[in-house]
């Protein structure tokens, strides 16, 4: 079961099976998200281990909610990465650990992600990593507050000094950019 | 809102980062169910947001999974399995927070007080203790002391009585009673005052009591009750009643009563004539 599965699922696929609450589709599941959902903690959590118990307790709750899954609102990987997040900021505030998320200096966050193993690899492969990667640091900066540093708007607003009204159109030129470089 | 206008807005983007209002999210619902052209471009913006994180990916633990499907696996324990959890979480934010973590130099400076204390303590006691013996002994001091000056001041007084130049010593020797017992008498003769010295008496027995008889004009006048002992000590002086004149003095034995008697009934142990 811990050996990484062969076969591949489509969404669609995988998401009927969780649903019937199989273990193999959730060691695939397990196989190909942990590690996009183990760097978003860590984005918040500056601490391996305790990042490790949290992304535990994700897949915990993403194993036994998963009937509140509703896939006509949304990939199922926009689910887990936003229950991560929560969770992950739940545990900050009742720890009375506060946020912390260490913002990409541009390199700096590319050096981190070289450090890692197998997740990369795959993308190294696709050769689409470096295209993400090229995007300009201010872009990607409000991609990670965003999407995977648990900020809300009027944090990233502050945390960039810009106004609360322009947080929305960075973000989407930011997604427009970022699109055009996979699509590369 | 038109579907264009939903696009451009930048709230498809706020959306799939969970940051909408609950209005906001419920009016993106429904404009991703109403126009295929807006599900089209949420869909590519969360598969791109999902690109970005796949390509981000830092792979945890390989434990992790281990645990994992040991607690999805172990139902039963779910409660237990997510106290573990939290201890778990606790433990490294702890770790985290320097101040709570004690340094070995300050456990080495608790421990320090704690034994310095714990000296005083046992200094104090041994010192109220020997503040207590020291009392009692001085107390003791006090007391012998007292004793010593009583004697002292008896024997200035016997001394002031023998060396007083109007002093006439009688000495009263034993009778057929006692032949052996001695007593003094020392008679003033410019004030009359009478001193006797009883310690060579023998020990009165119980119940019984000497006393003094002056012989004045031949007859035996009651010259008051001798007490031979005063704490366990034989008296060496004391005052008796007072004669202008008196040819001789004499003790006998009585039996204890109150008062003197008037006239001796007992058997006369010492004897002896003014000179």
């Amino acid at each position: 079961m811990f050996l990484k599965s062969e076969i591949k699922y489509s969404e669609d696929e995988l998401v009927v099976l969780l649903q019937q609450h199989n273990q193999d589709a959730f060691s695939y599941l397990y196989d190909n998200y942990a590690g996009a959902l183990n760097a978003t903690i860590i984005k918040m959590i500056d601490n391996k281990e305790l990042a490790e118990d949290v992304l535990q307790e994700a897949f915990v709750k993403i194993w036994n909610n998963f009937s509140s899954y509703d896939k006509s609102k949304g990939r199922l990987f926009t689910w887990m990465v936003n229950l991560t997040k929560n969770l992950t900021i739940d545990t900050l505030r009742s720890k009375g650990y506060r946020k912390q998320m260490k913002i990409s200096k541009d390199e700096n966050s590319v050096s981190e992600v070289k450090d890692s193993s197998t997740g990369i690899e795959k993308y190294d492969a696709m050769g689409i990593r470096k295209q993400i990667f090229s995007l300009k640091p201010d872009l990607r900066t409000i991609i990670d507050l965003a999407y995977f540093g648990g900020y809300t708007q009027d944090e990233i607003s502050k945390n960039l000094n810009i106004p609360i009204g322009t947080v929305k159109t960075r973000m989407r030129t930011a997604l427009i950019e970022l699109r055009k470089n996979i699509q590369q | 809102m038109t579907a264009t206008e939903i696009i451009s807005s930048g709230l498809l983007e706020l959306h799939a980062a969970g940051l909408t209002t609950p209005d906001e999210a419920a009016m993106v619902q429904q404009m991703i169910a109403q126009f295929t052209a807006v599900e089209k471009e949420y869909n590519a913006i969360e598969s791109s947001i999902e690109q970005y994180a796949l390509a981000s990916a830092i792979e945890p633990s390989a434990t992790v999974k281990q645990k994992l499907f040991a607690q999805i696996n172990a139902p039963q324990q779910e409660v237990q399995n997510e106290v573990e959890a939290d201890k778990k979480i606790y433990a490294p934010i702890y770790k985290a927070n320097k101040a709570a973590v004690i340094a070995p130099i300050w456990k080495l400076a608790a421990a320090v007080i704690v034994l310095l204390l714990a000296s005083s303590v046992l200094l104090n006691v041994l010192l109220y203790t020997r503040s207590n013996d020291i009392a009692n002994q001085l107390n003791q001091a006090q007391i012998i002391l007292a004793d010593s000056e009583a004697k002292n001041n008896e024997n200035e007084h016997f001394k002031s009585v023998v060396q007083n130049k109007y002093s006439m010593p009688v000495r009263l020797n034993g009778m057929e009673a006692s032949p052996e017992a001695v007593a003094k008498v020392f008679w003033m003769k410019n004030t009359g005052e009478v001193y006797i010295d009883p310690s060579s008496l023998p020990d009165v027995p119980i119940g019984m009591q000497y006393q003094l008889w002056a012989f004045v004009d031949g007859k035996p006048v009651d010259a008051g009750m001798i007490i031979n002992t005063v704490k366990g000590n034989k008296y060496n002086i004391q005052k008796m009643k007072s004669f202008g004149k008196a040819e001789a003095f004499a003790v006998t034995l009585e039996h204890a009563t109150e008062k003197p008697k008037s006239a001796p009934g007992g058997p006369i142990y010492v004897m002896g004539k003014l000179q």
